[in-house]
């Protein structure tokens, strides 16, 4: 007994905090819209596939902020991975196209993580400038033109489809939280991840190579910006320059309210997950609320706020 | 038949239908529609008693926030309200693709009868009201038209400003401040948007072919309006002996103006699209602002509302209808806000009239 309540006291509240959170805000929407078709299952699945190329870019920026970086370039690197996999699969087996948006998102990566790791440019800045720079290639690649993608195969995979009647985007969720969630926790890698954002110095004396995996963290969340370019163009059968622009700051909130810190040693890919799942639902619920544009963003500014004050404030303590 | 002769009779084939309509030739739909005046938008009260026993429900989906889409959501409530429709939500996407798909999504679990929208983009948006089209729900149109989307199938109708007109009025009332001679800038929307870019490109066809002794001296594209500015600054720097300047929207036109005073400039003129309470105050002022040209927004959100009950009761909706486009200068200032926003102008500008 006596082992039993030490094991509960030694619970960590903080980690709980998004997770009870999440809960009641599901429970008030559903009381509140119990006749606005808010429960349905479609609009739960909703849900979870406007969120998944959020949730896919909250994993990559899990890895990032645990190691102590950040990679503001993501919302472009989703534009220019998608534009590229549409014009490659304009003539192309689908598999070539899907290869070049994610390649395209992993190289940026790596061209950001050469100039973090081994440049020893602090990534804040490095990304700023890539992503400066890269809003450009957006707009210049199709010179602001959108691309349509007519292909059934690659929109069924990386859109619309479904595999034994789950829908795709929830399949690419699923997936990539159980792999992120995975090396994370379980494997060598995202030790030394930890290791490397709890102290580097340490890391190092230790004989973790500090700067392979600075560089591997930033190749990670380029590509799964990639990734998220592929689901945003498979669910719209296109791609265009805007795709991804107004993500950064939703993604970082979403990893934050999770519970990861943003100056590095600690985080959850759930928690991300579910600092994701959120964040539409409160863009959908205050939508089915049939509250104003402005009510709607004031909302939800307020319940973010709290979501974060109370998962900082625990962390703290 | 030569293409020449070909055109020449496709051009009085539109003047034609252009006149037997009473609307203007140039503002055409984007795909070629041509246009019906919003003021023939009507409904007969037998119609309007049909539809009020209906306990129809609407949703507005937005493509961003700004006094434009106020003024056109309030002469759609309006009309709503006269109908009997309720209106159960309202989205902004932020000009984001993905996020009008989602808001698309989000908005069918109320099941509407009737969504009013502007479609960000004709590719993406394609497949982003496509769940809307499949549930039946009466769909009208503000501007652009998703690609592959057929009339009286898939939408009810567009319902758009007069781009053409207002493009050309901005340069009819520039030319006019400046003499009819002289050297201008334009300020482009740099973006793939129909609304903007058919404004810009009235500007610059009128001023070029109608005006023969003003010349466009510098092009700068913006695609941040908060960076105008700047963009102004380098303009006013390398060409200090500009006689005016065409601004795309109200918004950046601002930053031009903020340019234009740094500078201590008060003889270059301004002209912009849009009503905006600090461009309005300097025009009031006898400042840099000599007209801002604007579009009846809120016969423009009551024309779209009444499409969309035309779509209720399957009335044969026109394909394409324009709200007319209004100069707006210092003597007008008072009645022009009235007839785009349906409101009072702001109270600065009522003061500074005095």
């Amino acid at each position: 007994m006596a082992a039993k309540l030490a094991a509960f006291k030694a619970v960590d509240p903080s980690r709980y905090i998004v997770y009870v959170g999440f809960i009641l805000i599901l429970i008030g929407f559903s009381i509140v819209l119990r006749d606005d078709g808010f429960l349905t299952t479609r609009n739960l699945l909703n849900i979870v596939q406007q969120t998944a190329p959020i949730t896919v870019m909250a994993v990559g920026m899990v890895f990032v902020l645990t190691a102590g970086e950040i990679d503001l370039s993501i919302g472009p690197i989703v534009a220019v991975s998608a534009l590229i996999s549409a014009i490659v699969l304009r003539e192309n087996f689908w598999f070539l196209g899907a290869f070049a948006g994610l390649l395209a998102g992993a190289a940026i990566g790596a061209m950001n993580g050469l100039l973090v790791a081994y440049m020893r440019l602090p990534s804040f800045l490095v990304t700023l400038a890539t992503m400066g720079f890269l809003a450009g290639v957006a707009r210049w690649l199709t010179d602001l033109k959108s691309v349509p993608i007519t292909n059934d195969t690659f929109n069924g995979i990386f859109g619309a489809g479904t595999l034994f009647g789950v829908p795709s985007l929830v399949m690419w969720t699923i997936g990539i939280v159980f792999l992120g969630h995975f090396f994370y926790r379980d494997s060598r890698y995202g030790a030394h991840v930890h290791a490397i954002g709890d102290s580097p110095l340490s890391a190092r004396a230790v004989g973790i190579k500090v700067d392979r995996v600075r560089f591997s963290v930033m190749v990670l969340s380029g590509a799964c910006a990639g990734l998220a370019g592929l689901l945003y163009s498979g669910r719209l059968h296109g791609a265009r320059y805007t795709l991804g622009e107004t993500d950064l700051l939703t993604v970082i909130a979403a990893v934050i309210v999770g519970g990861t810190r943003l100056n590095g040693g600690v985080g959850t890919v759930v928690g991300a997950l579910i600092g994701s799942l959120l964040m539409g639902l409160l863009n959908n619920g205050l939508i089915l609320m049939g509250l104003s544009v402005s009510e709607q963003l004031m909302v939800r500014g307020v319940i973010l706020l709290a979501a974060i004050a109370l998962t900082l404030r625990e962390t703290r303590t | 038949m030569k293409p020449r002769v070909q055109l020449k009779l496709t051009a009085i084939a539109a003047a034609i239908a252009a006149l037997s309509t009473g609307a203007i030739a140039q503002t055409m739909g984007p795909g070629g529609e041509s246009p019906t005046l919003a003021s023939e938008v009507t409904l007969t009260d037998a119609e309007v008693q049909q539809i009020k026993g209906m306990d129809a429900t609407a949703a507005l989906l937005w493509h961003t926030s700004s006094d434009f889409v106020n003024a056109v959501t309030a002469g759609a409530e309006d009309e709503f309200k006269r109908l009997g429709i309720e209106v159960v939500a309202t989205t902004d996407a932020g000009f984001d693709s993905a996020k009008q798909m989602s808001d698309i999504e989000t908005v069918m679990a109320k099941s509407p009868s009737i969504i009013l929208a502007l479609p960000l983009d004709p590719t993406t948006s394609a497949q982003a009201f496509k769940s809307a089209v499949d549930a039946g729900v009466k769909i009208v149109l503000l501007s652009n038209v998703p690609s592959g989307y057929v009339q009286g199938k898939d939408y009810v109708g567009i319902v758009t400003d007069d781009l053409f007109q207002m493009g050309k009025q901005a340069a009819d009332a520039l030319a006019e401040s400046i003499g009819g001679k002289g050297k201008v800038a334009w300020i482009f929307h740099d973006a793939q948007y129909y609304v903007t870019n058919q404004r810009d490109n009235a500007f610059k066809q009128t001023i070029e072919s109608d005006y023969p002794d003003i010349e466009i001296v510098a092009e700068a594209g913006i695609a941040d309006p908060a960076r105008a500015e700047e963009i102004a600054n380098a303009l006013i720097t390398k060409n200090p002996d500009l006689d005016g300047i065409y601004v795309t929207w109200a918004e950046p036109a601002e930053g031009v103006l903020a340019a234009l005073r740094a500078a201590g400039n008060t003889t270059t003129k301004i002209v912009a699209l849009d009503l905006s309470e600090p461009l309005a105050l300097d025009m009031v002022n006898d400042g840099n602002v000599v007209a801002l040209t604007a579009d009846k927004a809120y016969e423009l959100g009551r024309t779209m509302a009444t499409v969309g009950a035309y779509g209720l009761i399957d009335k044969p909706a026109p394909a394409f209808s324009v709200a007319p486009a209004i100069t707006v200068t210092k003597e007008n200032v008072a009645d022009g806000w009235k007839q785009s926003l349906n409101r009072e102008p702001p109270q600065s500008v009522i003061d500074a009239m005095k």
